[in-house]
């Protein structure tokens, strides 16, 4: 049964609609805070069926105001322990109503992707160290408000579970495994499923017109009273002309981005001066004990030991390199996000042009 | 967008003698349901067990907020119940219930219960008996009614949505138990702005084939927007074109809303827009150059930071030195290491320089 699980990977995620709506309602009605959850479903020859959803006990913040705080702790929420006890009380009860009763995972949201973070890490980490078919799901709040639903799915690498299990990230090890920054999530299409009696149900709304001959309406006012009712697919709100805020709040994360960039070069940069003064000692205490042992061994005396020094001075903890890899990750997502708006845009810049200035 | 019934007739809600003194007010009562509840029941109603009940309907609990005068309530969320049902009797999971509505509450503790759900529209002795537990002080939404949703899922008739709440009435005290008066109260269900998008990617689900559709990217999106608003405009432009060519009569009201439509468009100098248009452009385009450099110079940081440089070089410091020498060289290596990342530094400055400049430039973008 094993082997047969671990002969397919998972190629793709399917998301029931209810666990859009449930995922984008809760993100959105915590926003800004990060909103957090478990999903359920199962696995089905390499597809993730998520059916059904439940959100993590939101944390209380009465003691604690701040927004960061509310996030940070909802961030946390997937690994903690109080949430595993409630997730599993939820799953137990969620099967006895015939869900899907396996956990594959765990939901969060973002803005304009800035979901990179060791926390996200740590989460599925958490979730994916247990059963391999784990996946996480990021709803982006802000680029669903331009019309278009922004749901993605994200796994770690075997590679990156490796190296995160022996926490290795020093220069040394990256380089003999090979890992960069590209390596570290895998992502896998989503898909959107109906049930049958939804796709029935979907049909309803709007309502389709009661006969085929609509009457003519007399006046302006009828018109105004009774608006077109437009399907929801596909909708009209990508056409949205005003991008710019967009394009602006994602300038402001990539330099905040470049910001941590730096402390990361700082920490290093600290470590490297300190590792030189360090060798540079140790250098100058083995020249000292050779020129020793010389004049001991002219004056027919013992040799003193030469490799005292390892215990005598300390090479400095290299840091980890994680974190400047998962912000480069970061602004690899960012750059790739601002090129999507700028095909964006630029094909809504033409399209006004052409309306404006007809040829 | 709200999808709301036509027209209802508003009848005053039946009092209990018993809620006089509560300060419940007899205002009609109108029930919002969001789209991922009634999505929710139906999900259930696709899961519903028959090997060991009778019953051809599933029911569960609803849960929401209600307004402060209790007038208006919102449905959010609902959990399915598991229960049985023969010809003479009922038997609900009182205990699943209980623990589960303690879970739900605790994941949103400003939610409450306000009632619950079927999915048939039948009303009979057993529905009064479950709608009195649903509205009894005990377990119930005492002293608020509880709200009784009922949707219709059988095969080939619409999937209606009707709500209901309830008085008590009986003949005689033994049987009020079982008994009680439905009233039907308005309904709507409600979409909020930032559903509109999931629902969008749920109805390209429900109009493909195989049910089930992929999350499109943005660009996509855009370009099936576009496609349908031309077919749209297309239709237009065909009824103008068939009035014109007197093959359908006119309308005025259209007529005059088409008119309005078009008087929407600004009136701008060509000079203006060509010139907005530019530097708009280039603006955007400016972003994206620079972002995209920022990408490249932080991963030849990246890059640069873990490279293995002089590789001949080392082995031969290597061999000489022996292993006391490989520390030094690690040393060396570490320096080295350094100064690439010198350079990684070096160009992500640049880059942020030439955010820097663009600063100022941004508001004039915006405005624009």
């Amino acid at each position: 049964m094993a082997d047969i699980q671990k002969d397919a990977p998972i190629k793709s995620v399917q998301v029931e609609a209810l666990v859009v709506m449930k995922i984008v309602k809760h993100c959105s009605t915590s926003f800004p805070t990060v909103a957090t959850g478990s999903i359920v479903g199962m696995d089905n020859n390499g597809v993730i069926e998520v059916t059904n959803t439940f959100q993590f006990p939101s944390v209380d913040v009465s003691n604690s105001d701040s927004h960061s705080d509310a996030s940070s702790l909802a961030a946390a929420a997937p690994r903690a322990k109080a949430n595993i006890v409630y997730q599993n009380e939820m799953i137990r009860h969620l099967k006895e109503v015939n869900v899907d009763a396996n956990n594959v995972g765990w939901y969060t949201s973002a803005t304009m992707g800035n979901f990179i973070n060791m926390s996200f890490i740590e989460n599925q980490y958490h979730y994916q160290k247990d059963n391999e078919k784990t996946v996480a799901l990021v709803h982006d709040v802000s680029r669903s408000s331009q019309g278009a639903l922004s749901l993605r799915a994200f796994k770690l690498s075997p590679e990156f579970m490796t190296a995160y299990k022996e926490a290795k990230f020093t220069t040394e090890s990256l380089r003999a495994t090979k890992l960069t920054y590209k390596d570290i999530f895998v992502e896998l299409p989503v898909n959107v499923h109906n049930s049958h009696l939804l796709t029935s149900f979907l049909h309803q709304i709007p309502a389709p017109p009661k006969s085929a001959e609509i009457p003519m309406p007399a006046s302006l006012d009828d018109i105004r009273r009774d608006p077109v009712q437009i399907p929801a697919h596909p909708g009209f709100e990508s056409l949205d002309l005003s991008i710019d805020p967009f394009l602006e709040k994602t300038c402001d994360l990539l330099l905040d981005s470049i910001e941590s960039h730096y402390t990361d070069l700082n920490n290093h940069q600290y470590y490297q001066r300190q590792l030189t003064r360090e060798q540079f000692k140790i250098t100058q205490w083995q020249a000292k004990r050779k020129a020793e042992n010389a004049a001991r061994l002219a004056a027919k005396q013992q040799p003193l030991p030469e490799d005292e020094w390892q215990r005598l001075f300390k090479l400095p903890q290299e840091p980890s390199r994680l974190e400047g890899m998962l912000n480069a990750r970061q602004v690899d997502q960012y750059a790739r996000q601002v090129d999507a708006f700028t095909a964006n845009i630029t094909a809504k810049m033409f399209a006004v042009r052409g309306n404006l200035l007809p040829e | 967008m709200a999808v709301d019934q036509e027209s209802f007739v508003h009848l005053s809600r039946p009092l209990a003698p018993n809620v006089l003194g509560f300060g419940v007010s007899n205002a009609p009562l109108t029930v919002n349901i969001q789209p991922q509840a009634v999505f929710s029941i139906i999900d259930h109603a696709v899961r519903r067990d028959d090997r060991d009940t009778q019953s051809t309907r599933v029911i569960g609990a609803l849960v929401g907020v209600r307004s402060e005068d209790g007038s208006e309530v919102e449905v959010r969320s609902t959990f399915a119940i598991p229960h049985t049902e023969n010809e003479d009797q009922v038997e609900v999971d009182v205990e699943y219930q209980k623990n589960m509505l303690a879970l739900t509450l605790k994941a949103s503790p400003r939610e409450t219960l306000l009632g619950w759900y079927t999915t048939s529209h039948e009303l009979n002795s057993f529905s009064a008996l479950i709608q009195n537990f649903f509205a009894s002080p005990e377990t119930g939404t005492f002293p608020h009614p509880a709200v009784h949703l009922t949707i219709g899922t059988e095969a080939g008739a619409p999937i209606e949505t009707k709500t209901y709440i309830s008085a008590p009435v009986a003949v005689s005290p033994e049987r009020a138990a079982e008994s009680c008066l439905f009233i039907e109260v308005p309904h709507k269900l409600l979409f909020t702005e930032a559903e509109r998008g999931a629902l969008g990617s749920v109805a390209a689900a429900a109009d493909a084939e195989s049910r089930s559709a992929p999350v499109v990217s943005d660009i996509e999106n855009l370009a099936q927007a576009l496609e349908t608003v031309s077919d749209l405009l297309e239709r237009v432009s065909g009824f103008v074109g068939e009035v014109l060519d007197e093959e359908r009569d006119g309308n005025h009201a259209l007529g005059q809303y088409l008119m309005n439509a078009l008087s929407l468009a600004p009136k701008v100098s060509n000079l203006a827009i060509e010139n907005d248009f530019n530097n708009h452009i280039q603006d955007v385009l400016m972003v994206s150059y620079l972002a995209n450099t920022i990408r490249t110079q932080i991963e030849l940081s990246q890059r640069l930071a873990t490279a293995k440089l002089d590789e001949g070089k080392e082995a031969g410091e290597k061999k000489e030195e022996g292993a006391e020498g490989e520390k030094k060289s690690d040393g060396q290596r570490g320096q080295r290491g350094q100064g690439g990342k010198r350079g990684g530094r070096g160009g992500g400055a640049g880059g942020r320089g030439g955010r820097e400049q663009r600063e100022p430039r941004e508001p004039r973008e915006a405005a624009e």
